[in-house]
């Protein structure tokens, strides 16, 4: 029919519909502070947290032999690890004309932005302690020909031997077996950390028990992989790689492996996650522009190398 | 408010350059000499410098320049010009990135020869305390991948103070590989660190693959991991306080750089490395890490250990940007004794 003014001849006045549902935005895995400790600096007494151990007395004679010469007493070691607590912000600016003329309610999304990246930067920080801060053995049981080698079950198990030599207590219990097909126990279990692009050399590795076959799936956290020896994996997108390092240049990967009270995260009391708003008059002189910003405080720290431990890898793919 | 005042001060000019650390980085920096300002020197001594930074465009300084404020010939006459204008003078110098941190193309030697220290054949563009991964060598794999630092260098070479005694250590001379430049900071300090030595002796002497006392001090303790293709597994897990740093002469088996702890290695089976046919199958590598530090206090000579909090504490290693003011009568950071103020801006767009 005639004369109908509809869709097909004249245009919408808005050139698309805006669907209320946001798609996701990525995010990585934070893995990177489980398993450590939390310690919090108050505030006024300066930016250093001192963390002390007394170091174990000597076991060695101690047997009084009766002449009535007493045992030379044994001087107390006190070990201080120290740690500088940092500040690490971001901000984002507002035009007026975004809202104006374009997008709708930016305020609380790009607050909730503001609010992913303090639990991202905080879980790269705490990444860049191991990383840096540790001593790692090269895998030589994987093959690939590499230096390291892929990740192997020998590997994992020399790492295990190291901590529980040095008295390591692991910090996840064991799941127990149950009357399930094609299910299997774990073990009490250390903690270990890795990239994704692991995912398909931590199946091949002899023993591996991926985390389907748990017998049981409460409480198991998303980022968990496997559980290979008295390990359990846990995996990230953003866990550390360093291009270009090994024998033939190709990316290692580093893969802490440790038990517990091997690190610790320190927060400053007050300052562990803020988020704030400047208005218009303040940000601008003529009201234009609006800030949101984050920024916490941290300090991070090994509080015992006997307690952790860890790989050097290569890829397969 | 187009420009904000970052930070500002003053020091006195010892007439060596000064660097200022600018960690909310820079785009606009202004020096004053106090004490040249109101004199009539005898040369063309800068009273004032500026500095602009790359949000000017074609304005920006170059890197060693700037603009500068003289009085010129003995006389109170103001002339204004750049640091590079004849006669030329040091300017000003923005470092954002540290020399070396630097992610730099593959680059390939011809041989690393066995002399104590060892020498590696290269073109190269590197400086001497560069960082560089060697990689991918040949005629000995078990140094493959790690990071030595260099000295002496030239565009042809360098040598690799931290790699005394190739044949000594287990090391066979090797006849090719590459090298990249790396960052001489790691993400957080103190980093962990390659042993390329242990000696056997009451107060062993361990060699490292760079320098170590950028890193660590006396006082810290330091934990060992040392697989059992290096030999002396004995010392792998046990943990020790730093006595010395750089403190022996590079002599035999041992290199330049190293720290002397309060380990008695004597009964110990020697150090070296595993020979390169065991390549990939030995473990690599021998490192060690902080594991803290022990306070002690000498009443007699007065000497504090352990409370270096410059190096002992956990912190981020990241480069914190720079100006760096080069000295002199003719440049921004001033003669010996001049009182010099500065201020650091940032536009605001």
């Amino acid at each position: 029919m005639l004369g109908i003014t509809n869709i097909q001849n004249m245009a919408p006045e808005l050139p698309l519909q805006f669907s209320e549902d946001l798609l996701s935005t990525p995010q990585f895995n934070l893995i990177h502070s489980f398993g450590c400790d939390l310690h919090f600096a108050d505030a006024y007494i300066g930016k250093t947290t001192r963390m002390s151990r007394y170091e174990r007395l000597s076991t060695e004679g101690g047997q009084l032999d009766g002449s009535g010469v007493d045992p030379a007493p044994e001087v107390v070691v006190r070990t201080d690890v120290d740690a500088t607590t940092e500040i690490f912000a971001k901000t984002v600016v507002i035009n007026e004309q975004v809202t104006l003329f374009e997008n709708d309610k930016v305020l609380t999304k790009f607050t909730a932005l503001l609010g992913q990246w303090l639990r991202e930067k905080e879980d790269l920080l705490m990444r860049d302690l191991y990383a840096s801060s540790v001593s790692y053995i090269n895998a030589v049981g994987g093959g690939g020909g590499d230096q390291p080698s892929l990740i192997g079950a020998g590997d994992v198990n020399n790492i295990e031997r190291i901590l529980l030599g040095n008295d390591a207590r692991t910090m996840l219990a064991t799941n127990e077996a149950a009357d399930l097909f094609g299910t299997a126990p774990t073990r009490d279990a250390f903690i270990a950390l890795c990239s994704t692009d692991l995912a398909a050399d931590l199946q091949a590795v002899n023993g591996v028990v991926l985390k389907n076959i748990y017998p049981h799936q409460e409480g198991l956290r998303p980022e968990e992989y496997c559980s290979i020896s008295r390990f359990r994996f846990f995996v990230s997108s953003k866990a550390n790689k360093i291009p270009g390092a090994s024998l033939l240049g190709n990316t290692i990967y580093t893969i802490p492996m440790y038990g517990l009270e091997a690190a610790a995260k320190i927060e400053q009391n007050g300052y562990t996650s803020i988020l704030g708003y400047r208005p218009p008059y303040v940000v601008s002189s003529v009201g234009q522009n609006s800030q949101l910003y984050a920024k916490f405080a941290l300090a991070r720290a090994i509080t015992n190398q006997n307690w952790l431990s860890g790989l050097n890898v290569t890829a397969s793919t | 408010m187009a420009f904000t005042i970052l930070d500002g001060d003053t020091f006195t000019s010892t007439g060596a350059g000064v660097k200022i650390p600018l960690p909310s980085s820079a785009d606009y920096f202004h020096t004053w000499n106090i004490t040249q300002m109101p004199l009539a020197p005898a040369t063309a001594v800068v009273i004032e410098g500026e500095w602009f930074g790359p949000k000017f465009g074609a304005g920006a300084s170059a890197a060693n320049d700037g603009l500068r404020l003289k009085k010129s010939n003995s006389t109170n006459v103001l002339v204004k010009d750049t640091f590079a204008t004849a006669t030329a003078s040091n300017g000003f110098t923005y470092v954002t990135t540290s020399p070396v941190v630097e992610a730099q193309a593959p680059n390939a030697i011809t041989g690393i020869t066995a002399a104590n220290p060892a020498v590696v054949t290269q073109t190269n563009t590197y400086s001497d305390g560069d960082l560089v991964r060697i990689y991918n060598t040949t005629g000995d794999l078990t140094i493959g991948g790690m990071v030595f630092q260099i000295s002496s260098s030239s565009s042809s070479g360098y040598t690799l103070l931290g790699l005394a005694n190739i044949a000594g250590n287990g090391l066979d001379a090797a006849t090719a590989g590459f090298t990249r430049r790396v960052s001489k900071f790691a993400a957080v300090e103190p980093e962990f660190m390659y042993i390329t030595n242990i000696s056997k002796a009451n107060q062993a002497v361990v060699s490292t693959s760079v320098d170590p006392s950028f890193y660590y001090a006396v006082g810290m303790k330091i934990h060992f991991s040392v697989p059992k293709s290096f030999g002396m597994s004995e010392i792998s897990q046990m943990t020790g306080t730093i006595l010395a740093i750089n403190a022996v002469g590079a002599s035999g088996n041992i290199g330049a750089y190293n720290v002397t702890v309060d380990i008695n290695s004597t009964a110990f089976t020697a150090f070296a490395f595993p020979v390169t046919d065991l390549s990939p199958s030995a473990q690599l590598f021998a490192t060690f890490s902080s594991q803290g530090a022990q306070t002690s206090f000498n009443p007699v000579t007065l000497v504090q250990t352990g409370y270096d909090f410059t190096k002992q504490p956990f912190r981020t290693g990241q480069f914190t940007p720079y100006m760096f003011l080069a000295g002199g009568a003719q440049s921004p950071a001033g003669a010996s004794g001049d009182i010099i103020n500065w201020i650091s801006y940032k536009l605001e767009r």
